[in-house]
């Protein structure tokens, strides 16, 4: 019969990990849907007893630090300023009630679907992720984590403790806008996430956009955010240019296909830029 | 094998199981709690909701062992002998079901939504039942129901 762990001390999930063959679990909400009809005999590692996977918490330099086993529904009741409204937004998209009560947030990013509602609003506040090891921890943004479709950087005998978001990009105003094939329930098919910060007049000095499911990993948009900046915010849709969208590589897949998608994905931009421009 | 005790419907009981066995087979065949249903095999449909620790939860996506220690509800500990939970009695009055397969997790959800947003508008239930699938009433009087015990639970 297969080892289950449920440690409560970082050090001993850590020397667990510096072993071969476990299985991390968090909320399981990726984990059980994969294992259709049948649960293989596997060792696991249950990692919603640390408690350094825990809480949202304000750091001293003014950054956010989110526990990798923070669920979606502790992301909506969380008081969070305004930046985090995308990563809000984003939470309450992620299936229904049950699937947030137990879905964490480490578990969307180390299961690296391209799909994962919550990777581009991450990347839209600069997100750097916290990986540990029995040898020490090191930090990646989140862009240099998630690779490709289910490939991050994550080494097998590391665990992602927190996400860590910047103060400078907690001073501006997100949203997150997700298409799906119907209103609940659903797999993306294009999902963009935005935060812009401005001066008092309104002009833009930095903007972080990032589209999600229309590459095998979420990718921000550089050309697109050198693009806006300087603009004045009410202007901030004009600037979109097709070519903004040239990095993305959009599949055809059973939900949609890949000019559909692009198209869709500039329809979202758009309005995430202008939803952004009305935001106070 | 692992042993795993919990309190289910208020009452203590532990079980030998195999570490992969998930809670909701370790409800319906351990303790032969039946009324908890397995309506997918993609985490979608909720048929198998059930309140960990308060919280409703699907207990097809989640090991027995993980229920370890934990206060476990599922349909059967919501009447009181044979008084129907006022959400049940307003399923029943409102026609909230057809076939039933959905019953017991649709209960399980709306029970949860009713304690933390019981003010919770049409809109806001819809949008509460999105991980539970029915496929016989088309949710109109599921929402029905669920406004009756609004006021009666
Ligand atoms: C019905 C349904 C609907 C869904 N809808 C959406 C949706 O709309 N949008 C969306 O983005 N996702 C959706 N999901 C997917 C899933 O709920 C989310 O990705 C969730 O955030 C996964 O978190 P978890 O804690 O449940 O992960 P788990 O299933 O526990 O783990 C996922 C993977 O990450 C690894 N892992 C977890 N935590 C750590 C850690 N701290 N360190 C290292 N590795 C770790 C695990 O080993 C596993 O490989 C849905 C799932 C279901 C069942
Ligand atoms: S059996 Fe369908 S969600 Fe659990
Ligand atoms: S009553 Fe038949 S599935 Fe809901």
């Amino acid at each position: 019969m297969a080892a289950y762990l449920r440690p409560k001390r970082l050090e001993d999930a850590l020397a667990t990990m510096a072993e071969p063959g476990w299985v991390v679990l968090a909320g399981g909400t990726d984990h059980f849907p994969a294992r259709v009809t049948h649960t293989p005999d596997e060792a696991i590692l249950d990692v919603t007893a640390l408690s350094e996977l825990k809480g949202i918490d304000r750091m001293a330099d003014g950054g956010l630090r989110l526990g990798a086993g923070v669920t979606w529904t502790e992301v909506i009741e969380a008081a969070l300023p305004p930046a985090c409204d995308g990563l809000k937004a984003a939470a309450r998209e992620v299936g229904g009630v049950q699937i947030q009560n137990r879905g964490t947030i480490g578990g969307n990013l180390c299961n690296a679907s391209p799909a994962a509602d919550g990777v581009p609003p991450l990347l839209s506040l600069d997100a750097e992720v916290e990986l540990a090891s029995a040898s020490g921890t090191r930090r990646l943004p989140l862009g240099r984590f998630i690779l490709g479709n289910r490939h991050t950087a994550r080494r097998s005998n590391e665990l992602l403790v927190a996400v860590h978001l910047p103060a400078p990009a907690l001073e501006a105003t997100g949203r997150f806008l997700k298409l799906g094939a119907r209103r609940y329930l659903v797999i993306s098919i294009v999902m963009v996430a935005g935060t812009l910060s401005r001066t008092a007049d309104g002009t833009i000095v930095a903007a972080r956009l990032a589209v999600g499911a229309c590459s095998a990993a979420a990718v921000r948009l550089p050309a697109l955010e050198a693009a806006l900046i300087g603009r004045p915010v009410t202007e901030a849709a004009a600037a979109l240019q097709p070519s903004h969208l040239d990095l993305l590589r959009p599949i055809d897949d059973g939900r949609a296909d890949a000019p559909y998608r692009r198209h869709a994905a500039a329809t979202l931009v758009r309005r995430c830029l202008n939803e952004l421009a009305r935001a106070a | 094998m692992p042993t795993v005790s919990m309190t289910v419907n208020g009452k203590q009981v532990s079980g030998e199981v195999e570490g992969r066995t998930l809670l909701v087979e370790f409800l319906r065949e351990n303790l032969r709690l039946t009324g908890t249903h397995v309506g997918c095999d993609t985490s979608q449909c909720g048929a198998c909701v059930v309140h960990i620790d308060g919280n409703s939860a699907k207990s097809c996506s989640m090991l027995a062992i993980q229920a370890n220690g934990t206060k476990v509800t599922t349909i059967e500990g919501l009447a009181n002998g044979d008084e129907l939970h006022p959400m049940q009695a307003a399923f029943k009055e409102h026609h909230g079901l057809q076939c039933g397969f959905c019953t017991p997790g649709m209960v399980m959800s709306a029970v949860d939504l009713v304690k933390k947003k019981p003010k919770a508008s049409e809109h806001e239930i819809r949008e509460w039942l999105e991980g539970n699938i029915c496929r016989c009433t088309g949710y109109h009087n599921i929402v029905k129901a669920i406004q009756h015990a609004q006021q009666t639970m």
